[in-house]
């Protein structure tokens, strides 16, 4: 909300500097965001009287005025403005000043004529973006004035950032109100009364009055709307915001930054029958003040006359009703709607009213009589009229209740950890205008007033001596210290650990967004459910992620766009297969392509592979110490043939594998491998436990078999090691060849195995025993040749 | 001459059948007077002869040693071979090291869903179904009653229906809004804190954070001030600002002239939310915060503008 600092000032005058106000009301709570004078700096500007106009003898566009600014000699001014004209008093920038812009007025000689200075426009002191002509001043304006002084320049907007709570601070009583508790200041009572002559009679009655608790309206006939808004209330309307309407619709609303209780003005002619406070029909039909028509849905209030809705209640008015210059007969309505009924409403018509943004937040229900009076004195003031009595529906059970709070100084101090003064306490309660009294024990019972509707517990009250006592001067402390020792496993492995594993081995680590395109779940994971959010931010972002890959060949691609070709990105977060607690799963993810390293003197350059993501995706399985397997299978975004499930026994833990080709001609993209594991699956590792070793030499023996192609380098291993061989402690493949001397379809495979005894350095006679057998075994259950 | 012609050398004089060795051997036919004379001549020719040719042979062998030095000379400048780097990302850099300052003060790391349910994110957070705070929060939907957690709040909840106090956790995390622009992304990450004892005090909670931001920062006289705020699950709530890291409180664009920076939000837990959990907020006082993770990271690291945390372009990755 913005908010004149000369209009608070006519509320309260705290003996401080705006900006010593500002920062107060920023350590109170209200927080401003800006405060800037309406005009920026600008000296030398006067008030001038254009006592003669006439055309400029060699230009069509330009008038030549002699203006009186109060010197004792009159000044010739050339202006282009269209509406120059004799006997108005305007702004005259004198030779010599300088403009906001930096422009600096000399007497200058245009189209052959001499001219002494400039009249100025709205745009050229920067008040306003009018530069269509220039300022008309009040006839009154004193000739010679400071330009300033006259429009008030020195006026300054203070910019709040008002929290949801604080409802009661959207005007200019409520800001006032927070002055005064902090500068321990007192607000006169409010006391309007208006002249009550009319006698026109006019019923309002309230269907719901849960929603609507209080409703008042006020006839006033004889106004005259096409009168004109005074300055000094077009000003103030300007400076917070405010477009300036017809005089009655700008008295409402000046009574809502005010008083902050919205009102509204119908046209009393326009109304048929009496009115009533009601939930909407079923499709009832409304066109708004804003020229929008809308479809109202029955659970919104709306005002409506014997015919139909005239009003949503608390958020906007039907252009139907609505006031116009030629209205004479007006009725004011001042209402409390109860927060909850008005909530959501305005949204739910993609409106947001300044009347809306208060019922949300809550108005003083106890401030509807008082606006009413206030507006009436305004429109009889302004407009003339007369005005009837008001007529009022309260239903006092709906009403908020005041309930009592009980608080002690223990209490408080206790929440605040340190001990405030009593009498200081119960002193700023009386500026907080809480009724209160001090019970036996010492603690108070408080009741709140009724515009604080946000303090309901003791805690409330606990906030506002603190933010009263200032949140700087509470002292500072240490946490007690805290003896319990956590019981992180040693054995854990957490994101970190995987994290800097793979950014060891070059990798980057990136962080996509959660949600990606349905192409995307449907090109890279087809099979896993779709979780959709029901209100995306666009259709690229509509579909929760089942896996990492879609992000992470998104950052390749535009990556690979910009010209960087070797890529290794990784992600860890959640991927979700539900919407439960239990569909959501923690991954760890990664994708690598382009060159091994970059282009170097020392090695020859080669494309990453399989076994390159591989040995990366080791790294991190190696971490736990527990058994892994790569079995061949299928997966829709990988290529068929270069595809492994990773197992953790019968655990399908994750995937490696190269693009698919297909994919990677839809993506266009080039070559890439990825991978992607379950992080609670690898998560915890195993504790280490010492084993004695051998001190006796270990022996090794190569043998070279041929076998069919279709056996894995894994089937042969782990065959081998089924065999359970005394001292046989390692089995190591270091050769596969095929090709030439090889039969088709067949391929040689190089097996080193390292032997060794616990109790004796092992005879080559019984090494040689023991691989004849192992020989002898992969012969008939492979049909392996020895080579 | 060579080593090789110095060793020829060696035998020619020294050797079993050498000219000096020759000489000794022929000492039999002399008389005994001379003969002690002539051996002492020759031993003392055999100690001269051997010491030049020892030293002659060091000399040969530093240069042979030097020549060598110099064939195998390389440009020490040269790449090393696998000079790739790889990085973590700065956001998991900035929870790293927020996440080392408080488990150095004795908090655990909880984490959560982020699918969340209305009751974690809001209701039991004492933000009811119609609180104007819900609309501010710009909530992803997939149903009525499901979520993209807004905050990491709602982790306080769940460690609290998992563990009974005392507790004091941080929470490091994602969290979405429905909202984009040049200072919104979508997704974005927050870490939470949360403490509940028997004793736990606002002027504690304000210790706390001005120690974490200055240890944050690296800078042990930050200027740290506390706002009054609304947050519906504190209460009091409080805003912390440091001074503005960018000008030193100078006041300029990025602190809004105004010479302060926003970093968190804080607050003594509302009793609604503790008894959201059924924890007596008489005997028990909770303390939270709650701070944007994108925004330390871009004060620490000086990005200006908060959309290349998402966009991973190595020349950003490059620099972390």
């Amino acid at each position: 909300m913005n908010i004149s600092t000369r209009w608070l000032r006519e509320w309260v005058n705290p003996d401080v500097s705006d900006l010593e106000l500002s920062e107060k009301l920023t350590m109170a709570g209200l927080e401003v965001d800006q405060i800037a004078p309406v005009a920026p700096p600008f000296e030398g500007l006067v008030v001038g009287h254009i006592v003669a106009c006439g055309k400029h003898p060699n230009a069509d566009k330009l008038s030549l005025c002699e203006v009186d600014v109060g010197t004792g000699e009159n000044l010739q001014i050339i202006c282009g403005a269209p509406n120059v004209r004799q006997d108005l008093k305007v702004a005259v920038a004198t030779v010599g000043s300088v403009l906001p812009n930096g422009l600096k007025i000399k007497r200058a000689k245009l189209r052959g004529v001499e001219s002494n200075g400039m009249l100025c426009s709205e745009s050229e002191i920067c008040i306003s973006e009018a530069h269509d002509g220039i300022i008309e001043l009040d006839s009154k304006a004193k000739i010679g004035d400071d330009v300033r002084s006259v429009l008030d320049l020195d006026d300054q907007i203070i910019e709040l950032d008002i929290t949801p709570n604080r409802g009661d601070c959207f005007s200019v009583l409520g800001v006032a109100r927070e002055v005064c508790v902090n500068y321990n200041l007192s607000l006169p009572a409010l006391e309007f009364k208006a002249n009550q002559k009319g006698k026109r009679a006019f019923k309002s009655t309230v269907s719901n009055p849960k929603e609507c608790p209080r409703y008042l309206t006020r006839v006033i006939e004889g106004v005259d709307n096409n009168a004109s808004t005074p300055d000094w209330m077009a000003q103030k309307l300007q400076r917070a915001d405010q477009q300036l309407h017809s005089p009655i619709v700008d008295i409402t609303n000046y009574v809502l930054l005010e008083l902050g209780q919205p009102m509204h003005a119908f046209d009393l002619s326009k109304i048929n029958g009496n009115i009533n406070v009601r939930s909407a029909k079923k499709n009832e039909e409304l066109e708004l003040l804003n020229g929008q028509s809308v479809t109202l849905s029955e659970d919104t209030l709306v005002i409506a006359d014997e015919k139909s809705a005239i009003a949503i209640a608390g958020v906007i008015g039907g252009m139907g009703s609505s006031t116009l210059e030629s209205s004479t007969e007006i009725l004011l309505e001042a209402a409390f709607f109860e927060p909850v009924a008005i909530s959501g409403v305005a949204r739910s018509y993609g409106l947001h009213t300044e009347a809306s943004l208060r019922f949300e937040r809550g108005v003083d229900f106890k401030m509807a009589g008082h606006a009413m009076e206030r507006a009436t004195e305004l429109v009889l003031e302004i407009c003339g009229g007369e005005a009837s009595e008001i007529n009022e529906t309260v239903h006092a059970k709906s009403l908020p209740k005041l309930e009592p709070i009980q608080i002690s100084i223990e209490k408080i101090s206790k929440v605040l950890g340190f001990d405030l003064d009593p009498a200081w306490v119960e002193s700023k309660f009386k500026f907080l205008d809480f009724d209160f009294k001090k019970n036996k024990d010492n603690s108070w019972t408080i009741t709140p007033p009724s515009f604080r509707f946000d303090i309901r517990i003791p805690a409330d009250i606990v906030e506002e001596l603190a933010r009263l006592y200032g949140y700087d001067k509470i002292p500072v402390q240490r946490l007690s210290v805290d003896a319990n020792i956590s019981h992180a496993a040693q054995t854990k492995i957490n994101s970190n650990d995987l994290s800097s594993a793979l950014v060891h081995r070059g990798y980057q680590e990136v962080i996509t967004y959660s949600f990606i395109s349905n192409e995307m779940h449907d090109l890279v994971d087809p099979d896993a459910k779709k979780i959709l959010l029901q209100n995306p931010i666009s259709d690229d972002m509509a579909v929760m992620r089942s896996s990492l890959w879609p992000g992470l060949i998104d950052s390749a691609k535009s990556n690979f766009r910009r010209g960087h070709h070797n890529l290794r990105f990784f992600e860890l977060g959640l991927c979700f297969s539900g919407i439960e607690v239990e569909g959501q799963t923690q991954k760890i993810a990664g994708i690598i392509s382009g060159n091994r390293h970059n282009s170097q003197w020392a090695d020859s350059d080669r494309e990453v592979d399989f076994f390159d993501a591989k040995s990366d995706v080791e790294s991190l399985l190696n971490l736990s110490k527990r058994e892994f397997k790569f079995e061949a299978a299928e997966h829709p975004a990988l290529q068929m043939g270069q595809t492994a499930k990773i197992m953790k026994g019968d655990n399908h833990i994750g995937w490696l594998g190269a693009i698919s080709p297909k994919l990677q001609k839809k993506l266009s993209m080039p070559k890439a491998f990825l991978f992607e594991l379950t992080q609670s699956e690898i998560a915890q590792g195993e504790k280490p436990i010492y084993e004695s070793f051998s001190s006796f030499q270990a022996s090794q023996r190569d043998i070279a078999i041929v076998v069919s192609k279709e056996i894995s380098s894994d089937e042969l291993i782990q065959s081998i090691q089924s065999l359970k061989q005394n001292d046989l402690i390692d089995v190591n493949l270091f050769d596969v060849y095929e090709g030439e001397h090889i039969e088709q379809g067949s391929i040689s495979v190089a097996l080193n195995l390292t032997y060794q005894s616990k109790e004796v350095t092992l005879t080559d006679e019984q090494l040689a025993k023991k691989v004849s057998k192992i020989v002898g075994h992969l012969e008939t259950k492979f049909s392996a040749k020895l080579r | 001459m060579d080593l090789k012609a110095l060793d020829d050398s060696r035998v020619q004089y020294l050797g079993k059948k050498g000219e000096l060795t020759d000489l000794l051997k022929g000492l039999g036919k002399l008389s005994k007077e001379e003969r002690p004379k002539m051996g002492e001549a020759i031993n003392e020719a055999k100690v001269q002869i051997q010491k030049l040719i020892e030293s002659r042979k060091e000399e040969l062998e530093e240069e042979l040693l030097n020549q060598r030095l110099l064939d195998e000379k390389i440009d020490v400048t040269l790449p090393s071979r696998n000079s790739e780097k790889g990085s973590l990302h700065p956001i998991t850099q900035t929870l790293n090291h927020i996440q080392d300052i408080f488990t150095k003060a004795g908090f655990e790391i909880e984490l959560g869903p982020e699918i969340e349910d209305d009751f974690h994110n809001f209701s039991a957070l004492n933000i009811p179904e119609h609180h104007p705070a819900r609309a501010m929060h710009d909530t992803f939907y997939f149903d009525s009653n499901t979520v993209l957690r807004t905050h990491t709040s709602p982790v306080q909840i769940r460690t609290l229906e998992r563990q009974k106090p005392p507790v004091r956790v941080i929470v490091p995390g994602k969290v979405y809004r429905c909202d984009s622009d040049v200072t919104h992304t979508p997704m974005f990450h927050q870490v939470e804190g949360l403490i509940v004892d028997k004793e736990a005090s606002f002027s504690q909670l304000k210790g706390l954070l001005i120690d974490f931001l200055r240890a944050y920062f690296e800078k042990e006289d930050l200027k740290v001030r506390f706002r009054p705020s609304y947050f519906p699950f504190t209460e009091p709530s409080a805003e912390a600002d440091i001074e503005c890291v960018i000008c030193g409180g100078e006041g300029c664009r990025v602190c809004k002239k105004s010479g302060w920076l926003e970093v968190l939000g804080c607050g003594v837990v509302h009793p609604n939310v503790l008894k959201a959990v059924n924890i007596d907020s008489e005997e028990y006082s909770g303390l939270a915060f709650g701070m944007g993770v994108e925004r330390l990271a871009m004060l620490r690291y000086s990005v200006n503008d908060l959309r290349l945390f998402f966009e991973n372009d190595v020349r950003f990755l490059n620099q972390f």
